[in-house]
């Protein structure tokens, strides 16, 4: 039970909801989630997979008759979207995992979004067909040509209900303007132009234009022999649609203008902390990197991940982060093993909650933490099927790192790291979020008193 | 000491992510194995840095950061030291002087260091870190020598060939326009480390006896016509022979010589691929620039196409395979 936390309520207690996803034991690869996203309203919840498919739930409208039972997200369609390819020219396969889902704002009955592999953007139009014309005078019911010889009558062809089929059609498809691995796509708040980013290059995009982008940022050097630094995530600022961020393996994230240039090579602001020298090792560099960036729904902050912290930005201090969170930093006397099995490489992502007090991120184990900023108090949670009961109430877990070990606690040595989460979303106003833990969808909510 | 084992450790599993990125799905991954080269960087400075009398590192000066070039040791440091666990992948193909061009650094070294204790594993690194300038457009010759392995009959070098590759790829190394950009598959998937210009890196004692290390035949330290024709089953050798000292050699002699071989490795490839050491482009590397200038030019804002994507992936790429 951790007080404070949330934004409706005083005393927040996060509850078990839903399980997406199969319970076998062993996990076939294509099943593993690769992004999770709500939609702008939180109706809809999209993942995708390394299968290159995508999933999307939709929240059920609350019914009077179950007041405890809040919606539930129920499938509400399924396509793939991305086909493993292959360059011929470079002899490279090209994976059809599913690295980013983002949603555009809705603004008519469909609903669209951007879902991206290493090298296509495509823009998915998702719409729902609960009627259908019927009495065609040239065709028949079954769709067959009608001998116009017997055609005797004129009728008009009417609408019927059907059952609801939602489908899912690809509208735009932005290829071919990626050398390098897309690790980020960003709708921009004007709703019209979007940017996807790689390793070293960042372009913009129109929704309508797919046979052309604009290269934004390009921090490939001369020489490929003196790079240092890839770009890492990127997003574009809640409001302002003339700025962005992005973020390095470095550590720093610069803020970019589009209004300065075009080529927004040169930010505007940069914002880098100093290293702690006491800290450094072997690792240093890689811990540094960070793996994830996102702005406040406010537009006043910017969070990042790297390996074992979450820090918070304000825009307007560049020098260093206003606070720093500490995710696991038990892991790191253990830095060189992670190395060894690649675990150091792992990409965390970080969200916000609706009102930018509470932040969360994903951690080893199936655990993943949740920071609130208002009290400074944290939570250790996990995600796993023992805990799978409805309504189930999440206990708080902690790591022992050293020492004796209490009841309840568990060692570092004890820590499962296959069971990673990688990617959580929250909903953008209530206390749901979404969290994957390898091939598994958890839902959690915040107990309805 | 410790922290040199740790190093050692630490590079050898570098090398191999590194090795292993060339097969994974997807292609290379440039962050990840940007990170692992800063990390091997980071090993590689604790390495050289860390005096230590009981290893050869120290060399007869003393200092690992003071050795002297041998004579007769080619000028640019055959990076191919770098390439080595992989197939022989040699940088400075024109530096090859040796006639015997060793397949892989780390026989070599091994083979130095029996010669002359001491020197030459570090020899040859620091003269790869004086011809950083060599070592850098090598890489980019690799691109051209891959055809030749990719071709892969009988071995005209003659001298040890070792890899056919390789000696193929002697012969066509110096001056060779890389002319990667033809080559399909040029990036990430096809070991293109084989047809490095021959790493000869050939220090210049004669080769020793061979390193029996786990050397399944092609290990070819020195070694003659070990080498499989087959440009994948040399990739598997040296890195057995890398990744075999690290998992705790006993000897002490063992130990050096692994040093030896990984400090040679490590320093060819820690300052080459991260560029972190050189500060300008050398000489021999007009080609290299030159090829990248024109990708180089068409690019901002361009849809990519292939050509140039392919160029410019390549200098990279090549470090990477060659590895």
């Amino acid at each position: 039970m951790i007080p404070g936390i949330g934004v409706l309520t005083q005393n927040t207690l996060w509850c078990f909801s839903q399980m997406k996803g199969a319970i076998e034991t062993g996990v076939t690869e294509a099943d593993i989630i690769s992004t999770v996203e709500f939609n702008h309203t939180g109706e809809l919840l999209a993942t995708g997979d390394k299968g290159g498919r995508v999933v999307i739930f939709q929240r059920e409208q609350e019914s009077k008759n179950q007041v405890h039972r809040r919606g539930e997200y129920n499938v509400y369609s399924t396509f793939q979207s991305h086909e493993p390819e292959f360059d011929y020219l470079k002899s490279l396969e090209i994976e059809e995992k599913i690295n980013k889902i983002r949603w555009l704002p809705q603004q008519n009955a469909a609903y669209f979004l951007l879902s991206t592999n290493d090298k296509t953007v495509k823009l998915w139009k998702v719409s729902e067909r609960d009627k259908r014309p019927e009495g065609y005078n040239l065709k028949d019911e079954e769709g067959r040509l009608r001998d116009p010889a017997t055609i005797t009558t004129l009728r008009v062809p009417v609408l019927r209900p059907m059952d609801l089929m939602v489908e899912a059609t690809p509208r735009r498809v932005f290829a071919n303007a990626h050398t390098y691995h897309i690790n980020s796509i960003s709708v921009n708040s004007d709703y019209e132009t979007y940017m996807s980013a790689d390793d070293l290059r960042i372009n913009l995009w129109n929704f309508e234009i797919t046979n052309q982008s604009f290269n934004i940022v390009d921090i490939k050097p001369a020489n490929m022999e003196e790079l240092t630094e890839v770009i890492t995530a990127a997003e574009f600022h809640p409001h302002h649609c003339n700025t962005f961020v992005y973020s390095s393996s470095k550590g720093t994230i610069r803020l970019c203008d589009m209004r300065a240039s075009a080529l927004c090579d040169r930010h505007t602001k940069f914002f880098e902390e100093p290293e702690d020298p006491s800290n450094r090792s072997f690792f240093s560099e890689i811990i540094s990197s960070i793996s994830d960036v996102k702005f406040s729904h406010s537009g006043r902050y910017i969070m990042t991940r790297d390996y074992l912290t979450v820090k918070v930005w304000d825009l307007n201090m560049e020098n260093r982060p206003i606070e720093t969170y500490q995710v696991h930093d038990y892991l790191r006397s253990k830095l060189c093993s992670l190395y060894e099995n690649d675990c150091i490489f792992d990409k965390f992502e970080c969200v916000w909650n609706g009102s930018d007090s509470v932040i969360m991120t994903g951690s080893y184990n199936n655990f993943f933490r949740m920071f609130d900023r208002n009290t400074k108090r944290d939570v250790t949670l996990e995600a796993s099927r023992e805990n799978s009961k409805p309504r189930a109430i999440l206990k708080p877990r902690k790591v022992c790192v050293g020492g004796k070990r209490r009841k309840d606690e568990i060692s570092v040595d004890s820590l499962d790291f296959s069971k990673k989460i990688l990617h959580t979303a929250w909903h953008p106003s209530e206390n749901i979020i979404a969290v994957a833990a390898t091939n598994n969808l958890y839902i959690f909510q915040d107990k309805v008193n | 000491m410790e922290f040199k084992l740790e190093a050692h450790r630490i590079v050898s599993i570098s090398l191999g992510k590194i090795y292993n990125s060339r097969v994974q799905r997807g292609g290379i991954k440039l962050h990840k194995n940007l990170l692992v080269s800063l990390v091997l960087r980071s090993a590689r400075q604790v390495y050289l840095s860390d005096p230590c009398p009981g290893l050869y590192l120290a060399g007869p000066s003393g200092t690992p950061m003071a050795l002297p070039q041998l004579p007769g040791e080619p000028a640019a440091g055959p990076a191919a030291g770098w390439g080595e666990p992989a197939p022989p992948a040699v940088p400075a193909a024109w530096q090859e002087t040796q006639p015997h061009p060793e397949r892989s650094a780390v026989p070599d070294a091994q083979r130095a260091v029996d010669a002359e204790p001491a020197a030459p594993g570090i020899d040859a690194g620091d003269a790869v870190l004086g011809g950083q300038a060599a070592a850098g457009p090598a890489w980019r010759l690799m691109e051209g020598p891959r055809e030749a392995a990719a071709g892969g009959p009988g071995n005209p070098a003659g001298a040890s060939e070792v890899f056919p590759e390789v000696a193929r790829a002697a012969s066509h190394h110096c001056g060779r326009p890389p002319g990667g950009e033809d080559q399909p598959g040029a990036l990430g998937a096809t070991p293109r480390g084989d047809c490095c210009c021959a790493k000869e890196e050939a220090p210049a004692p004669p080769p020793i006896g061979p390193r029996k290390r786990g050397a399944a035949g092609a290990g070819g330290v020195g070694g003659p016509a070990g080498c499989p024709a087959p440009s994948s089953t040399p990739l598997k050798k040296p890195r057995r022979d890398l990744e075999e000292p690290s998992s705790g050699a006993a000897a002490e002699e063992e130990e050096e010589m692994e040093t030896g071989n990984v400090a040679n490795l490590i320093s060819i490839f820690g300052s080459s691929f991260s560029g972190l050491l050189r500060k300008s482009p050398g000489g021999g590397r007009e080609e290299a620039d030159g090829e990248e200038n024109g990708p180089e030019a068409a690019e901002p804002g361009q849809i990519c196409c292939d050509k140039p994507v392919l160029r410019d992936m390549n200098p990279w790429s090549t470090a990477i395979v060659a590895f």
